[in-house]
This record gives C-alpha cells, sequence and structure tokens, in this order.
C-alpha cells in the first residue's frame, strides 16, 4: 500500500525541467565550485555539487536518476581534486539515491523540509567520505567537525536562495 | 529473478556503482614499505581518463571565465585608471637602476662561486627555463590544495616540475592535459617538499595540514627553531632548486602524535590563497640562462663602471682601516690594549702641558693653586697623566709629536 501511494505520488509530482537546464545547471555548480574559491581566499566552504545533486534528486524522485546524477557529480569533483577519484563518489552516490528516496514519501514543495534535508545530507557526505577516506582507504586526513558543520550551513543557504530559483525554471503545463 | 531485477532495480544500481568506486579506489592506493597506505602519485590510465574527461568540461568555461575578467580588470588597468602611473613608472625606473648596481656589484662573486663550484666539481642547479602561466581554477574543496594553470604539455609542461612565484615556491605540477596543468600546491595535505631552516641548518618535509597551512613535520624538538627563521627549499627532493623561498617560521607546536617532535607551522612566501601568476621551471641547468646573460651584460654595460667605483672605494677604505693604527683592539682584554703599550711611540697622550697655566686651562684650579696646594690634588693630577685616563678614544685627537707625548720638555 504504501508502494503504491508512494508511486501515486512520483506520477503525480514529478518535475521536468529543459534540457538545458538538466545540462547546464550540473556544469554550472562544478565550474563554480572550482572557481569560487579563488575569489575566496581559497575557502571552499560550500559545495555547490551537492546542492545541485540533492535538488534533482528530490524533485525528480527517481532513485536510479539521483544515484547517477551524484555519483557522476562526485567523480567530477575528485578528478578536479588531484586527489583519488571515488571518494566524493560514493558519498554523492548515497546522497542522490536517499535524497530520491525520501523525495517519493515526502513533499518537495515545502522549503523548510528541502533545507533540513540539505542540511543532513551535506552533513552525511562528510561523514562518508571521512569514513572512506580513513577507513577504507587507511590514509592520513586531518579533520574538522567544525568546519564540516559550517559547510553544511552554507550548503542550506545556499539551498535557500538557489532551490527557488530552479523552482522557476521547471515547465509547467 | 526478471522480478527481483525490477524490484530491487534502485537499489542494485546503488550497490553497483558503489562497488565499482570502491574497486576504483583500491587500485589508486598501494602500501608503503614502512606499512603506510598512500595514494599512488602515477595515476592509471582509466583514471587519467577521467581526470581528462573533468578537465574538458571543466577548463573551457573556467578559461573564458578567468580570460573576462583578466580582460575587463585589464580594460580598466591600462586604459582608465591611469593615475600615478608617472609616478610609478619613475619609482619602478629607480628600483631597476639600483637592482642593476646590485647585480653588476654581484656579478664577481657569482663568477667566482661558479669558479669554485667547478673546482669542487659541484654543479648548482639555476633556473634556467620557466614558463608563465595563469591560475584559473582550483579543486573547489577545502580538503585539497590543488588548482588549474591555464598551461598544458603544449607549452612543455610534465608533472612534478617545480611551480614558484617572485615571492617563493608554490606547488609542483601534478597532472597536465593538453592545455591545462593541475598543481598540488605546498600547503596540501598529500604534498611533500625538502626544506631546510636558514639559521640552524634543519631539514624537514613541508606538507599541508587540515586548514591549508604548510608545516615541516618530522623534527625532533629544538629550542633554536624560532618564529620569524626563513625557510628555504633543500633541493634533494630533485624538483625544486636549492635556496628558493618558502617562507618564515611561524610557530612551533607539538607534534600530536609523538611526544619528541614537533610540527613547525610556516607561513608562505607566496601567497597560496591569491594566487594569479605563476612561473612553472621547465629546465634548470648549471649556467645561467640566455636571458640571464643578456641582463647581466646590461648590467655590466650600464652600471659596472658605477659598481666598479662603489667597490673600489670600499677597498681603499677597507686597506686605509688597516694601516691606521687602531686605539682600541676589540679581539684583546683590556689590560693588553695597544693603548696601554708605552713602548708604542705613536701612542696619542695627554695633550702637553701649558707654560703658564692658568684659570682656564684643564686642571688649571688645581694648579693654580698656592705651592702648599694639598697633596691629593697633586697625586689626582699625577693619576689623570696615565695613558689609559687620559684619552678618550671617542673623541678626536690631532696627530701628536711623539717626543711631546712622552713628556719631554717643549723646546
Amino acid at each position: 500500500m504504501n508502494t503504491m501511494s508512494g508511486d501515486f505520488r512520483r506520477d503525480l509530482e514529478v518535475r521536468h525541467y529543459p534540457i538545458l537546464v538538466y545540462a547546464l545547471a550540473p556544469l554550472a555548480a562544478l565550474v563554480l565550485q572550482a572557481w569560487l574559491p579563488s575569489l575566496l581566499a581559497g575557502n571552499a566552504w560550500f559545495d555547490l555539487p551537492l546542492v545541485i545533486t540533492v535538488y534533482f534528486a528530490l524533485v525528480q524522485r527517481i532513485p536510479i536518476q539521483g544515484t547517477l546524477t551524484g555519483a557522476v557529480m562526485g567523480l567530477f569533483e575528485d578528478a578536479l581534486s588531484g586527489h583519488a577519484i571515488g571518494v566524493n563518489g560514493i558519498a554523492k552516490t548515497v546522497v542522490g539515491f536517499l535524497a530520491s528516496s525520501v523525495g517519493i514519501r515526502i513533499d518537495v514543495d515545502n522549503h523548510t523540509i528541502r533545507l533540513g534535508l540539505t542540511f543532513l545530507l551535506s552533513l552525511l557526505s562528510s561523514a562518508i567520505y571521512v569514513a572512506v577516506y580513513r577507513m577504507l582507504l587507511g590514509l592520513k586526513l586531518e579533520w574538522s567537525w567544525v568546519i564540516e558543520l559550517i559547510k553544511s550551513v552554507a550548503n542550506t543557504l545556499i539551498a535557500l536562495v538557489l532551490f527557488p530559483a530552479l523552482d522557476r525554471l521547471q515547465i509547467r503545463d | 529473478m526478471e522480478l527481483f531485477f525490477i524490484r530491487y532495480r534502485n537499489v542494485l544500481v546503488l550497490l553497483t556503482l558503489l562497488v565499482a568506486q570502491i574497486v576504483g579506489l583500491a587500485v589508486q592506493v598501494r602500501r608503503t614499505n614502512s606499512g603506510h597506505n598512500t595514494l599512488d602519485p602515477k595515476d592509471g590510465p582509466g583514471v587519467r581518463l577521467i581526470r581528462l574527461w573533468a578537465d574538458a568540461v571543466v577548463s573551457p568555461p573556467e578559461k573564458l571565465i578567468h580570460e573576462t575578467k583578466l580582460g575587463s580588470t585589464n580594460l580598466w588597468n591600462q586604459y582608465i585608471d591611469l593615475r600615478h602611473t608617472q609616478q610609478d613608472n619613475q619609482e619602478l625606473q629607480k628600483t631597476i637602476d639600483r637592482l642593476r648596481l646590485e647585480q653588476a656589484a654581484l656579478l664577481e662573486d657569482a663568477k667566482q662561486g661558479q669558479r669554485l663550484q667547478a673546482l669542487l666539481n659541484f654543479q648548482e642547479k639555476y633556473i634556467y627555463k620557466t614558463v608563465a602561466a595563469q591560475a584559473i581554477g582550483s579543486s573547489g574543496s577545502d580538503q585539497s590544495r590543488v588548482f588549474t594553470i591555464d598551461k598544458g604539455s603544449n607549452y612543455g609542461l610534465k608533472p612534478d616540475m617545480a611551480v614558484i612565484t617572485a615571492d617563493g615556491i608554490v606547488g609542483k605540477v601534478r597532472e597536465v592535459f593538453p592545455g591545462t596543468a593541475q598543481v598540488l600546491a605546498i600547503n596540501d595535505q598529500s604534498s611533500g617538499a625538502g626544506v631546510i631552516l636558514e639559521t640552524t641548518r634543519i631539514r624537514g618535509i613541508l606538507r599541508g595540514n587540515a586548514i591549508g597551512q604548510p608545516q615541516i613535520v618530522n623534527i625532533l624538538a629544538d629550542q633554536r627553531i624560532q618564529p620569524g627563521e626563513k625557510v628555504l627549499t633543500a633541493g634533494g627532493d630533485l624538483i625544486f632548486p636549492r635556496g628558493l623561498p618558502v617562507g618564515v617560521v611561524d610557530k612551533v607546536i607539538r607534534d600530536p602524535d609523538r611526544d619528541a617532535f614537533i610540527d613547525v607551522i610556516v607561513k608562505p612566501a607566496a601567497h597560496l590563497d591569491r594566487l594569479d601568476e605563476v612561473l612553472v621551471i621547465t629546465a634548470t641547468e648549471a649556467r645561467f640562462s640566455e636571458q640571464q646573460q643578456q641582463d647581466l651584460a646590461t648590467s655590466e654595460a650600464l652600471k659596472g663602471p658605477e659598481a666598479a667605483a662603489i667597490e673600489e672605494q670600499k677597498k681603499a677604505s677597507a686597506i686605509m682601516a688597516e694601516r691606521l693604527p687602531g686605539l682600541i683592539d676589540p679581539n684583546l682584554p683590556p689590560d693588553q690594549q695597544p693603548l696601554l703599550d708605552s713602548s708604542n711611540p705613536n701612542l696619542v697622550g695627554r695633550p702637553p702641558q701649558p707654560l703658564h697655566p692658568d684659570r682656564f686651562t684643564p686642571g688649571g684650579a688645581n694648579q693654580a693653586a698656592p705651592a702648599s696646594g694639598n697633596a691629593a690634588a697633586a697625586d689626582a693630577d699625577k693619576k689623570s697623566a696615565t695613558p689609559g685616563n687620559a684619552v678618550n678614544p671617542a673623541a678626536p685627537t690631532a696627530p701628536q709629536n711623539p717626543e711631546t707625548s712622552q713628556g719631554k720638555p717643549q723646546p
């Protein structure tokens, strides 16, 4: 019964966007993530690809698509970082899957819920990153949870502005 | 079976992606002899392909943004904001003149150094060729201090080439693509550069910490290391030439893992958080580059005579200083000073006694006293006549007749 109601809601509320938005929004997120820190004295205390992953996963409500979006964004971030490829990939794959799975069951038009989810998923992404880096790979990584908390808050603030802006770009019947 | 795949397709896709990435990670990590895991510095073909794709997607827009920003800045600086340009130009010209003078003065020392190095069979490598590049983007992660430059293998860049600015070292080339390259900065946690402290000559390895500060690790606790000491490249890592500025010691902290060791936090000389233009050292040679030789020749031709004149003046001063008698030798104890040597006929003594002292003569109060004046005053006067008390070395003194200085009567 639950599954049925979930499918029903998904069929009812799935959003569509112009193809350019699907292509340009992730690209813009990756480019800005790489470019903005040079203006901010190297402080990259935000994660635009994560915010975009969460947004599209939430509003599209297709777990496979959310998972793939997260994987691609994470792998691209890893490729640009010069570190091992796959650490961010794993973190964002899980985030994309969870966001789209949760999106089936919640009201995605509610800003508060979306922002709360962004904050929690941002923290989860950091936790997975540390776990993979330290435990799975056994590599040394100095870490500060305060910075990760600040980053999660910053992601939430970005989502506060970005989500309504992206909502306006959806195709309405 | 088909129903199983349809029902669990979401989870299966998730697991497939996770497993694929974990396997991919496993091939990028290797175990060192010391038992620690480390990232393989050489990327495999698959990993390199992903990096190439990411670079191909992200670099063109980054270049576009950077060039737009650069163009607008140049437009403003070169055509609109021209206040004080003439004054700046004049000051720069003065600086060039001064530097040419200094360069010409140092030229002989440099040549002599090279000759001595050749005699000792030691060849120091000089920066022979560099490629200027613009930093167009960063890694976008606070855990990674990697940035992208707008020059790549098309300009002769290769992995492990040193990247510097005029202020100091920046990092090394990590990955090279045709039009761009990734540079691993010295404040990244996975970087490593051999450095030496200028005064204490303590060597160590420089790498970044969690908050992006470069620090020298694996150093035994040493009281001599103080904030402000300069840090230079040691040259042992075969990446950075020896003697390039790295920064200054900011503070010394205890190694949290090992009691006997310390971490030296370094304030980098280069502005690592605001990099714009950098130089990639593409070749080092045991000789000066053509450009450097041209600069030296220009300096020699333009400012050589002035530098030579200054050098001659210095030499003449040194010779004069050697020839002139020294009143106080800083290397001798006070009781063996040449001033106390009575056998030296050139000693400057007490001014001669006046033939007819009056009350205006120094010490005249005593001498003008009646012949029956007190003996103590006469005794004090006798004591003051000893050379040690008579001469103030700081006071200017005229050359004296040796006979006069020994107290012989004037004709």
